[in-house]
């Protein structure tokens, strides 16, 4: 304890000093972002997507749900012709009737690429697959699903 | 038992400002200049300046995105910034091409000054003051903790200065630096000075950045202060595709119907069929920021569906609209911030001078230690 303390006396405004260090770090780390590969693409409809995680830490809470963040790229199809669009992670997709009564997982963004926060379990499961649901202005419901790859259910 | 307890004062003293010394001059000189980063924007970059010569009424906001949207016809808008009248209105967009991008566009003559696809000094100032640029994690950061605690830091250096500075008030009605007996009294003479001319001062920063470390506990614990924007129900889509009838412009102008006084701020369109229109601005409300008026506003029926101002705020609220006003010095515009420049220069230096002080000290004690040594290893020697 006592050398502990003669430590943080020496080193005190050094550690200062290490610290504000870090901002320069982080400065070059937002300049510079990386994300994970994307998944490979799917057909669904008119529509090829291809989601993305933002990274590869296991879901975290927003409020009384377990959430994980991804960005879905479209080399194909209109998104204006989406009515509404859904992400869920589980053993199997949770039905349009249930998730339009929320705000999670809802596809949100811009008519170039869709970003959500999709619905997840607290930890990932090797039986889990991410789950796409996407209703068209046509009133067709569209699914389709991805496994989750290894080193996301590896996450800590 | 005096002594020992003005001794104590000052070890305390001591212990608040001097281990994170240094952070807490950084953060002190980067919220000065922060203070500023409107007026150093548009003195820097000369794209940033709404210039109008021939003064020309302000474009309503809605004009403006039209603007963009003509100029990049694959652009989809997402937000509006509205600052100053002698700044640019930034309007963000995503295009094939661009994945996020900020036009600065003149509000007088609807002209389209800049593209920036980086990041702003006005953004990057306040990440550095802020949060030292530590990433946010979900709900947290870091850096935000870490700056917002110096609060503590700031308002127990203030508490034990006046315990020790017997008779402190005296600063006020005779104020002294004596220059002529050497470089410890004026150092400490200084730091007295400004210290006790910069009561009020400390005492805005202290209460208004443990404000800051509330709402960053509160973040952190999911508590909502402001409920969410709320969602357009299903039935309320249409079952085919449409147009929204309710467009921007249209928006913007039931926000003023509602508020004759509203002063758009921080505009969001809806990111997808079931969102909503998130307008905020300010009002004459001198005390309150420029965002104490928010309203949601259903695209697809024009209904307000959900609306916030000073009048309906709970109190949580009203603290977290009112701090930001006092805490950047922008209540009275460019005269309350000249103010707050200067005494964030003054709380700097304070922090500057309060280590000379420490450092002067100690090297002085090191050296009577070292000569006591010496003194008694003299006799030890002979003996």
């Amino acid at each position: 304890m006592a050398q502990s303390n003669r430590f943080w006396q020496r080193h005190k405004f050094k550690l200062n000093g290490l610290v504000l260090l870090l901002p320069l770090w982080f400065l070059y780390d937002s300049l510079n972002p990386e994300f994970p590969p994307a998944w490979p693409a799917q057909q669904l409809g008119q529509f090829e997507i291809a989601p993305m995680p933002l990274d590869l830490k296991p879901p975290y809470a927003h409020h009384d749900q377990y959430v994980k963040d991804f960005y879905l790229s479209f080399s194909q199809g209109d998104i204006a012709a989406i009515r509404q669009g859904y992400l869920n992670i589980g053993p199997a997709p949770l039905p349009l009737a249930e998730l339009q009564q929320h705000e999670e997982g809802i596809l949100h963004g811009s008519r170039h690429g869709q970003h959500v926060h999709a619905i997840a379990p607290p930890q990932l499961a090797a039986t889990d697959k991410v789950w796409l649901t996407l209703q068209t202005w046509q009133g067709e419901v569209l699914t389709t699903s991805w496994p989750v790859p290894a080193e996301l259910l590896a996450a800590r | 038992m005096a002594k020992l307890s003005n001794r104590f004062w000052f070890q305390l003293h001591g212990w608040f400002s001097l281990p994170i010394w240094l952070i807490f001059c950084f953060v002190c000189l980067t919220g000065t200049i922060a203070v500023f980063s409107h007026e150093l924007t548009w003195l820097t970059n000369p794209a940033a300046r709404a210039s109008n010569p021939d003064k020309l009424p302000a474009k309503p906001v809605a004009e403006l995105v039209a603007r963009v949207q003509q100029a990049y016809p694959t652009a989809d808008v997402g937000s509006v910034m509205v600052f100053e009248p002698y700044l640019v209105t930034a309007v963000t967009f995503t295009d094939h091409d661009k994945p996020f991008a900020i036009a600065y566009v003149n509000q007088y003559s609807g002209d389209i000054q800049q593209i920036n696809e980086g990041m702003t000094f006005i953004n990057f100032m306040r990440s550095l003051h802020g949060w030292l640029l530590f990433p946010w994690q979900s709900g947290y950061s870091v850096g935000y903790y870490l700056v917002s605690a110096m609060a503590i830091v700031m308002l127990g250096a203030l508490i034990t200065g006046l315990v020790i500075y017997k008779n402190f008030w005296r600063s006020f009605t005779r104020p002294k630096v004596r220059l002529h007996q050497g470089k410890k009294t004026v150092l400490t003479d200084l730091h007295r000075l400004a210290g006790v001319w910069s009561i009020w001062f400390l005492m805005v920063m202290s209460a208004t950045g443990l404000w800051y470390l509330v709402q960053a506990v509160m973040w952190h614990a999911d508590i909502d202060i402001e409920p969410h924007a709320p969602l357009v129900a299903v039935s309320e889509l249409p079952a085919s595709q449409t147009t929204a009838p309710v467009d921007f412009a249209a928006a913007m102008q039931i926000a003023q119907q509602r508020f004759p006084d509203f002063q758009p701020s921080f505009l969001m369109l809806p990111e997808h069929n079931r969102g909503m229109y998130t307008l905020m601005g300010g009002g004459d409300h001198i005390f309150y920021d420029q965002y104490s008026y928010n309203l949601s506003i259903n695209p697809w029926t024009g209904e307000i569906a959900n609306e916030k101002s000073p009048a309906t705020m709970s109190a949580l609220q009203t603290v977290m609209h009112i701090a930001d006003p006092l805490h950047y010095g922008t209540l009275g515009g460019i005269w309350t911030k000249a103010i707050w420049f200067l005494f964030g220069l003054i709380l700097s230096g304070m922090s500057i001078t309060g280590f000379m002080i420490w450092g002067s000290r100690t090297v002085k004690a090191v050296r009577a230690g070292r000569t006591a040594v010496n003194l008694q290893e003299v006799p030890d020697g002979a003996k």
